[in-house]
């Protein structure tokens, strides 16, 4: 259903129609114009003398605007081509539609235009949900403008609906009595306006900025040029996907970061805004420049179970919608997160390593320490030295607190679920990283080398009794998990790529771990699968239990590249991207884990929700691992390692410490003569050439 | 009854310094509204130093809320976010100040985590 759907975005407002611009939403269906996480039009219907509209195409001019090209007539194989209509849209503070028809004979005519307007404001969670409405509703014509509005108490949403064009106003919508001279053209302007709360204040962007911004963003951003097309399409997509997703907080305006997806997730999330902007490092700098300072404002302070709020810990997720107002849910904001507090510290070292700023690192310096003193003092929650979790909030709280939140996603190889807490590996991975960074900040920059040297001696005894704790000794790979007791939750899980990452490891271990990641359990040809085949929860089309996810596999290249292994690396990155070009370059949340050469095409997750910002990062991260690229001092080391399928690659004018430098590679790993693969990046030339 | 809003106040301006604050410089105005009267309290933040008083005086942020609402706040019974989401609590000028105000505001009276050291119940880092 949903691929059939129009989206358009900008910040956290955007519209999801059908393929001729209609909103027909119900309960559970997520249509409509939404803005700060309530649903301002839930019906916006288009007719021409009582008749529906038929799609001919639709354009999408840019992320925040679309064209639609309609016919009257519907259900018929007989299109009636005397008339055409079309239906500009770009979302703004709610969104502008130009609504323009052409009269296509040599007579005049004379047309009844209406538009259907009503909203349900929901909230997402009840979109989500089905949950229903506590307040009141109204709907009045004041100052030539229709006012569709809701009210709880002091809670106040309402839609302002008005045309440029002389117009009837109802309490249902607008009707335009148009006259068409021979072969003649009418048009008019709607404007629909989202208002309350704050997003009418704050949210004033106009479209020319928007296409001059879109611009400028792209053009800040490194320029890649490559002989495997299908790359280019995905930079390009990706660079603008990002630029779609930048999200600037109604409490914090003027500043943006990334967001975590299209519909649900446009909101600001610890976890993802700190993933994407890690991967977008070499590229937009700037976003975790925002995200860095964001996250660190909102940073906990008090202990507050509803919020799961810890002093030190970074928030989760944020909403702004009825239910969050009304504490019917904690996102205000929610912190039940355990990665996102030490992944807050690895985004700051990283930071400063590439761009030399050194100020933001001076500046963060309370919320670092605090960040670092909560991994110590309140995330051990079994007492035995290791991070792990168990929300307090045990109504609306979140079970899962690491990346992979889904019900069944920790299990045992049997398939059992360990109860709580649980202390899963890439959170003991993160901590050590946090500490290791950590480390390096207080004694080359906050210059308190008492710290540093505590930090380190934390962390070298963290990464001892990791690597005695949670090595499954006879398959020798590390387990997925502690459980409360300290027994391993021993499933084989992509994890292991993220323990790689984060540089827990022993260097001993390293082998085993990527022979594991890229051996035929674990890896399909397009990458690296959540859990094994052969655990008891395996299934390939398993949210968190057997998908592929292309934010986790750029990670896993990131760490065996890490560990020295830069053809396993350039492998990962040869899959996913190449499973980038069967979806003209967006690559989608998370697709079957299925064995290449079953399927042929990665099989879409059914309902992941795309464009989403780390899935987006995916491929820039890809393109700095192919290329080894690594700030050393004050200069950037570049050490390709490509596939020989990319050809010749340069990315120009690389952003950082060291101004601006370029990088070039060709790509000399022949993937293809390893007999048990298939053929890569070949295959998706192929299909590009299908799709011309 | 204790009169929580002036105790909030008056404790805010005796920590002379408060290192949650070090990121804030501006001055906001609790315009606190109890029937016809309004109450106004000043706080000048100044990278981490606060003051406190009592005078009429233009602001960065103008935060207006009922007085009733704002006791609740000071005692950690209401949520200042969440009251602001709702529209019971309204701002003016920089939002970012109300967010750092908001850090020493009480939490709930909470069972609160299970942290090391959580005997002597510190809520504040």
């Amino acid at each position: 259903m949903s691929d059939d759907l129009v989206k358009i975005l900008d910040g956290n407002t955007f519209v999801v129609s059908d393929g001729r611009g209609d909103i027909e939403a119900s309960l559970t269906d997520p249509t409509g114009l939404f803005s700060f996480d309530t649903r301002f039009l839930s019906k916006w219907v288009l007719t021409v003398d009582g008749q529906r509209l038929n799609p001919l195409s639709v354009d999408d001019l840019h992320y925040f605007e679309t064209r639609f090209f309609l016919v009257p007539g519907t259900g018929t194989v007989y299109v009636d081509a005397k008339l055409s209509v079309i239906r500009q849209r770009a979302v703004g503070d709610g969104f502008r539609e130009q609504l323009t028809i052409l009269n296509h004979e040599d007579k005049p005519v004379d047309l009844t235009v209406r538009v259907e307007a009503a909203s349900d404001f929901a909230d997402l969670f009840e979109v989500k949900d089905a949950l229903e409405k506590k307040g009141k509703y109204s709907s009045r014509i004041e100052g030539g403008k229709l006012l569709l509005a809701y009210e709880r108490q002091t809670f106040t949403r309402s839609t302002a609906i008005s045309a440029s064009a002389p117009a009837r106003l109802d309490k249902n919508g607008l009707t335009f009595k148009v006259r068409l001279e021979a072969h003649g053209k009418w048009t008019t302007e709607i404007e629909v306006s989202a208002q309350g709360g704050q997003s009418a204040e704050t949210h004033k962007r106009r479209r020319e900025n928007m296409e001059g911004n879109l611009e400028r963003w792209v053009r800040g951003a490194p320029r890649l040029e490559c002989d495997w097309e299908p790359l280019r399409i995905t930079y390009r997509r990706s660079l603008v996907d990002l630029a779609a997703l930048r999200y600037s907080p109604p409490i914090t305006p003027g500043k943006s970061l990334p967001a975590a997806g299209l519909p649900w997730f446009m909101t600001m999330f610890g976890r993802d805004s700190v993933f994407t902007s890690l991967q977008a490092l070499p590229f937009t700098p700037e976003l975790a420049a925002t995200t860095l300072r964001v996250l660190g404002l909102w940073q906990g302070t008090r202990v507050d179970d509803f919020r799961d709020e810890d002093p030190g810990r970074i928030l989760h997720e944020m909403r702004y919608g009825e239910m969050t107002a009304f504490e019917e849910r904690p996102h205000s904001p929610y912190y039940g997160c355990a990665d996102a507090t030490a992944l807050y510290v690895v985004l700051l070292d990283e930071y400063e390593r590439w761009t030399g700023d050194r100020k933001l690192v001076r500046e963060l310096e309370p919320e670092a320490r605090a960040a670092l003193n909560w991994i110590d003092e309140y995330a051990d929650l079994i007492g035995n030295g290791y991070v792990s979790y168990r929300r307090r909030n045990e109504k609306t709280g979140l079970e899962n607190q690491c990346w992979k939140d889904s019900w069944d996603s920790i299990s045992y190889r049997d398939g059992r679920l360990p109860g709580f807490p649980r202390a899963t590996c890439e959170l003991q991975g993160y901590a050590y990283d946090a500490k290791v960074r950590g480390a390096r900040l207080a004694r080359e920059i906050w210059k308190d080398s008492t710290f540093a040297a505590e930090l380190e001696k934390q962390a070298a005894e963290l990464k001892r009794r990791f690597n005695r704790d949670f090595w499954v000794e006879k398959d020798e790979y590390f387990a997925l998990a502690l459980d409360a007791d300290g027994n391993q939750v021993d499933a084989l899980s992509s994890n292991n790529g993220h323990l790689l990452w984060s540089g827990i490891v022993d260097k001993s271990k390293a082998k085993a771990v990527a022979r594991h990641l890229m051996g035929p359990r674990l890896f399909t040809g397009w990458g690296v699968r959540t859990l094994a085949e052969g655990e008891g929860r395996f299934n390939p089309i398993g949210y968190h239990v057997g998908t592929i996810w292309p934010f986790d596999n750029s990670f896993i290249a990131w760490g065996l590249r890490r560990y020295g292994f830069k053809q396993e690396a350039a492998q990962i990155a040869a899959g996913i991207l190449n499973a980038a070009a069967f979806f003209d370059g967006r690559l989608p949340e998370a697709f079957g884990g299925y064995q290449r050469e079953a399927t042929r095409y990665p099989v879409q997750y059914p309902t992941a929700c795309s464009p989403q910002a780390w899935s987006t990062g995916a491929p820039l991260l890809f393109l700095r691992t192919m290329l080894g690229l690594e700030p050393v001092g004050d200069h950037l080391v570049v050490d390709p390692a490509l596939p020989s399928g990319i050809g010749a690659l340069a990315l120009l004018e690389i952003p950082g410490r060291w101004g601006r430098v370029d990088a070039f590679a060709r790509g000399e790993i022949d993937l293809n003569r390893r007999s048990e693969l298939q053929p890569q990046l070949g295959a998706a030339e192929q299909v590009s050439a299908r799709r011309r | 009854m204790t009169d929580s809003t002036a105790e909030f106040f008056q404790e805010l301006g005796g920590r002379g310094h408060e290192p949650l604050l070090e990121k804030a410089t501006g001055i906001v105005r609790f315009d606190l509204v109890d029937g016809k009267r309004t109450e106004r309290w000043l706080v000048t933040l100044d990278r981490g130093d606060v003051s406190v008083s009592r005078k009429n005086a233009a602001a960065d942020c103008i935060v207006r809320a009922d007085r009733t609402l704002f006791d609740a706040m000071a005692r950690g019974d209401v949520d200042g976010m969440a009251a602001y989401l709702r529209g019971e609590l309204t701002l003016e000028g920089d939002p970012e100040l109300l967010v750092l105000i908001q850090r020493v505001l009480p939490g709930p009276v909470t069972r609160g985590a299970p942290h090391r050291g959580s005997a002597g119940g510190s809520d504040r880092r």
